[in-house]
């Protein structure tokens, strides 16, 4: 049986596919509690894309681990929901009440959230073949024969443009370059066609071409099936490319969450405008220095109090930025930031 | 003033570094990796001479064969020494090198592993002085306490190992040894490839400053092409170990002359939503550099490929005074500048 898109009656469904709510996941380590994701919050619409914008250490792969729950001790979530309303669990089913071994769990993983991760050499067993490791999932999710499901990994393949895909399934991966481990690995993840894939960085070890033949057909393939993604990454370019909405993170919390054409256009949290100025603009050169952000990101184990942000923060208020934390509040339809400059009674009238 | 009047800093000239391909029992050469292939450049004084390419383009073994890291199989070259005139790197005995080696220094990309565990701040910056006779006891502490300050870190630090510092302090730390001996000539090889975003444009700013002050020449390497933009004077595009296009910035970005540089202008995704792309369809992945393409390198990706780019290799020509491009129609295609997406 070749994977069939599932048609799914699209009317009595719920419009996001997933719901984070104040989601808590933390690292209890020898010395001290990591809160890598601290409170977050995010929708993932059926079909769109959202993406995740952050440097390291913000959360944003913690994140993407914990829907999935594949965060492993010292890590664990201590708080919030992730309701995911799929194919199976139509009412929303809260994954942080599921066992992390539980065989409900497993038949999710895969079959209907797929995950794709930044390094695909690290992601694929060296010492099986390609189409071993794409005919794994599919035998584990659905009910074929071995050779059926040797059909499906090079129909898989072939949807991911492999150029000689029935040759490719019989190679080992360090047989590939780096462009073709990451189509190998998406055809992995969409073998069972999920309905939302996660993918945390998978074209920053790519080269510059490859990455934008990557890109590209990630959203003919989102296209083709339907798909939700997950768009992790901390590039302002790739995020620009491909994502609908977007959430800044930063130190375990969403900072700023806006639909992709207002978080450009306006974009209001002061780290994610200093972000955006501190990257040189291709074409554009000037003979200037760059806009930097002072300073660096703290130590996950040092969380600075009030607003994580204050002690980089060019627009700081004193008093008040270090002593109580913003609430991600809406000022605009669609567009929420988290800083004291946009709150009501927040002493100021800046913005 | 330079003793010789040099316009340049550094003359590479038909500068090729090739690795034997052995097979078989007796180890017999049986082929030849060409991952540098006849390149030639020259850096003006406080110029900074982007060189961009993919991985494997042979950029980075280019660096090393400059340095005298690596032999070069053959080529020159020609580093104007402040007190020692021209000397020939590629030809240079051990002592001229060494003397040499005191007024060019090299800055990597990963901070990580280019700093030992082992040594403190003290010792790492400390090491070039040393080794040069230039400081020791407390005048070596004060010359490493100015640097530390200069590249922005605490003095105080120096008697710390490099893992209590996160990637942009050591950039620094490795930035601040690079300029122990003040020299003329940095290689700069991926320095924020491995930083976030908000450190990056402090180690660029950084960069630009310490050239300004010490009259700094770079040969800045790196992938990203939006960085080389922002700190290079000129560019020299590489492809499967030649390089394939080389001119101003402005000109390279805004007017290439291959079809390359205009393929790499157009993947970059760009941070804007509102800039609806239109791509260069470009096909395939790199070559492998052991067998490469017969023809023109590119020829088999390339969307202008005509039946000669199949055969004859196009030659790296003169387009534009001072613009450079190997390409059989160089002259004729009408290639999309970086904002004409």
């Amino acid at each position: 049986m070749p994977p069939i898109l599932s048609r799914i009656s699209v009317t009595d469904m719920h419009p996001n596919l997933l719901e984070i709510t104040d989601l808590r996941t933390h690292f209890f380590t020898e010395q001290g509690v990591v809160p890598a994701v601290d409170g977050v919050s995010l929708q993932v619409k059926r079909g769109g894309t959202l993406g995740v914008l952050g440097e390291s250490g913000c959360g944003k792969s913690v994140t993407g681990f914990s829907i999935l729950r594949l965060v492993r001790p010292p890590g664990e979530i201590v708080g919030g929901a992730i309701r995911y309303y799929g194919r199976e669990t139509v009412n929303g089913e809260d994954l942080t009440a599921l066992d992390a071994r539980s065989e409900e769990l497993r038949q999710l993983r895969g079959a209907e959230i797929a995950m794709i991760f930044q390094e695909p050499m690290t992601s694929l067993d060296p010492l099986f073949t390609v189409g071993n490791q794409i005919m794994e999932a599919i035998l584990y999710h659905q009910d074929v024969s071995k050779a059926e499901a040797g059909k499906i990994a090079v129909e898989m393949l072939d949807k991911v443009r492999m150029p000689q895909p029935a040759d490719v399934i019989k190679q080992y991966p360090h047989q590939l370059s780096g462009g073709m481990r990451q189509r190998v690995m998406i055809a992995m993840a969409l073998s069972c066609e999920p309905q939302l894939l996660i993918a945390d960085e998978p074209t920053t070890a790519l080269d510059v071409t490859t990455e934008a033949q990557i890109l590209e057909l990630m959203r003919e393939l989102q296209d083709e099936l339907g798909m939700a993604i997950m768009f992790i990454t901390h590039d302002l370019g790739v995020i620009a490319e491909m994502a609908e909405e977007v959430a800044v993170m930063y130190l375990g919390k969403v900072v700023e969450q806006s639909d992709i054409q207002s978080l450009f256009a306006d974009p209001q949290h002061p780290y994610t405008r200093a972000l955006m100025q501190s990257i040189p603009k291709i074409g554009q050169k000037t003979d200037g220095r760059l806009e930097a952000i002072r300073g660096m990101v703290p130590s996950p184990r040092s969380i600075p109090t009030g607003c994580p942000f204050h002690p980089r923060c060019a627009s700081f208020i004193a008093d008040v930025c270090n002593v109580r934390a913003p609430r991600l509040q809406e000022t605009k339809r669609g567009h929420s930031v988290s800083c004291f400059l946009y709150e009501d009674g927040g002493g100021v009238n800046e913005a | 003033m330079k003793p010789d009047g040099a316009k340049v800093v550094l003359e590479v000239q038909n500068l090729k570094k090739y690795y034997p391909i052995s097979a078989g029992l007796l180890r017999r050469e049986v082929g030849q990796v060409k991952a540098v292939d006849d390149i030639s450049f020259s850096i003006p004084p406080r110029m900074t001479l982007g060189l961009v390419g993919e991985s494997g383009c042979g950029k980075t073994t280019a660096a090393h064969t400059i340095m005298r890291g690596l032999e070069p199989t053959s080529g020159k070259v020609i580093f104007h020494h402040q007190q020692l005139g021209a000397i020939d790197l590629a030809t240079a005995d051990r002592d001229t090198l060494f003397q040499a080696r005191r007024n060019m220094q090299m800055v990597f990309q990963d901070p990580q592993s280019s700093l030992n565990p082992r040594m403190t701040l003290l010792d790492i910056i400390g090491e070039p002085l040393e080794i040069y006779n230039i400081a020791k006891g407390s005048e070596l502490v004060d010359r490493v306490a100015q640097l530390l300050k200069r590249v922005g870190l605490r003095p105080e630090y120096m008697r710390r190992f490099p893992h209590a510092f996160s990637g942009g302090q050591r950039q620094r730390i490795g930035i601040a040894r690079a300029l122990a001996l003040n020299p003329q000539f940095i290689v700069a090889d991926e320095p924020t490839s491995a930083l976030d975003v908000s450190i990056q444009a402090q180690t660029l700013n950084l960069l630009q400053d310490l050239q300004d002050e010490f009259s700094l020449s770079y040969l800045f390497i790196a992938h990203d092409l939006s960085v080389v933009e922002h700190i290079s004077d000129f560019v020299a595009v590489m492809y499967v170990g030649k390089i394939v296009e080389r001119a101003d910035t402005r000109r390279l970005y805004h007017a290439p002359k291959h079809p390359y540089t205009e393929a790499l202008l157009s993947s970059i995704p760009r941070p804007d939503p509102a800039i609806q792309k239109k791509r260069v369809a470009i096909r395939g992945e790199l070559p492998n550099p052991a067998n490469p393409p017969k023809g023109c390198a590119f020829h088999p990706r390339c969307p202008y490929a005509e039946a000669i780019c199949r055969e004859e290799e196009p030659p790296l020509q003169e387009i534009e005074s001072g613009h450079v491009a190997a390409c059989h129609f160089a002259d004729r295609l009408a290639l999309r500048g970086v904002n004409e997406f």
